[in-house]
């Protein structure tokens, strides 16, 4: 959504790509950054670590990665174990 | 006296260290880590299930306990150290329990992908727990690759069997200058004594508490049985002999 002058605003439809997701093929808006990611499935941000293609991705960059085609998440968290 | 353990510089209150899988309940397993007071326990790292509502485990475990995340799902010395990397981005701090299982059926540990996953993770500052097969070779690796402590099974995970390879750890307490903390097959609290008389420095148990019918009560079971076996190895319990031998005076005056 962008603001061209006061009180018009113009919406583009948003492009769906393709990226893998805790090893699934997932299709998500082209827009969408790591943060957004991670809100819009209800994750609590504190409880979860997120590799990113293969690299740990602190919480301070979640808002400035947006997802590219074919990318690699792997959303984790802590569970029981022994 | 106070008998504390001690790995890497750090006093661990409690030898009973405690698992947190297959509780029927977070709230249950809090409660069976209150009621056994254990200090140490494990977690495990796994993909979030994005469909379903998740629920913090970290949130019910006390404050004063220790998290020792492990790598189970690990096939190799690369994807442990792939989980540990992780486990401490989540802010679990630098307690890593190694477990690298190639095969499904007995979760027998790999030795030397464990040695090689231990090179790498001391390196980069974790306190590292192996689980391991009980081989004093590969012992001795591990304590050169920096190893903070040895976990040698017991027997196979989950088996509830006890003690089984008593004697190769018997082995590692006697050769391995680290804590051996016997980790995998006991199932009771006797197994657990046992472990500790032998000379263990602690045992972790899970599924033995987890899956009994009130794994509150068997935790704290097994911490006391724990603190038993412990005051036992440090008291120098007697040998074991093939004759009898009268702990009552035969002053014979009947005869």
């Amino acid at each position: 959504m962008q603001t061209l002058m006061p009180g018009i605003r113009v919406f583009y439809l948003e492009e769906i790509m393709r990226a893998r997701i805790n090893g699934e093929d997932l299709s998500i808006a082209s827009t969408m950054s790591v943060a957004a990611l991670i809100a819009q499935r209800n994750l609590r941000s504190e409880t979860v670590v997120v590799e990113y293609n293969g690299v740990i991705l602190t919480r301070d960059k979640w808002d400035a990665i947006v997802l590219k085609e074919n990318d690699t998440l792997e959303i984790l968290s802590f569970v029981g174990g022994g | 006296m106070e008998d504390h353990l001690i790995i890497a510089g750090q006093v661990i209150k409690n030898r009973f260290f405690l698992g947190t899988g297959k509780f029927a309940s977070y709230p249950l397993m809090k409660d069976a880590i209150i009621a056994s007071r254990a200090q140490m326990v494990t977690v495990a790292v796994r993909r979030v299930d994005t469909q379903a509502a998740q629920d913090n485990i970290l949130k019910y475990i006390p404050k004063e306990c220790i998290i020792m995340a492990n790598t189970s799902g690990a096939r190799n010395a690369d994807e442990a150290v792939r989980i540990a990397r992780i486990a401490r981005a989540a802010g679990c701090g630098n307690w890593i329990k190694i477990e690298i299982i190639p095969d499904n059926k007995y979760l027998l540990p790999d030795n030397v992908q464990t040695i090689q996953a231990t090179e790498v993770l001391a390196k980069e500052g974790f306190i590292v727990m192996p689980y391991m097969n009980p081989d004093l070779a590969d012992a001795r690796r591990l304590y050169d690759a920096g190893a903070a402590s040895i976990m040698p099974l017991g027997a196979p995970i989950g088996t509830n069997k006890g003690v089984c390879l008593r004697e190769l750890i018997k082995i590692l307490v006697e050769e391995i200058s680290l804590p051996i903390v016997v980790d995998a097959g006991i199932g009771r609290p006797s197994h657990a004594a046992e472990a500790m008389e032998l000379g263990a420095a602690a045992v972790l148990v899970n599924t033995a508490v987890a899956t009994a019918e009130d794994p509150v009560l068997t935790a704290q079971a097994f911490s006391l049985a724990v603190k038993a076996g412990r005051l036992a190895y440090r008291a120098g319990v007697a040998a074991a002999k093939d004759n009898a031998e009268a702990s009552s005076p035969l002053t014979g005056f009947l005869r």
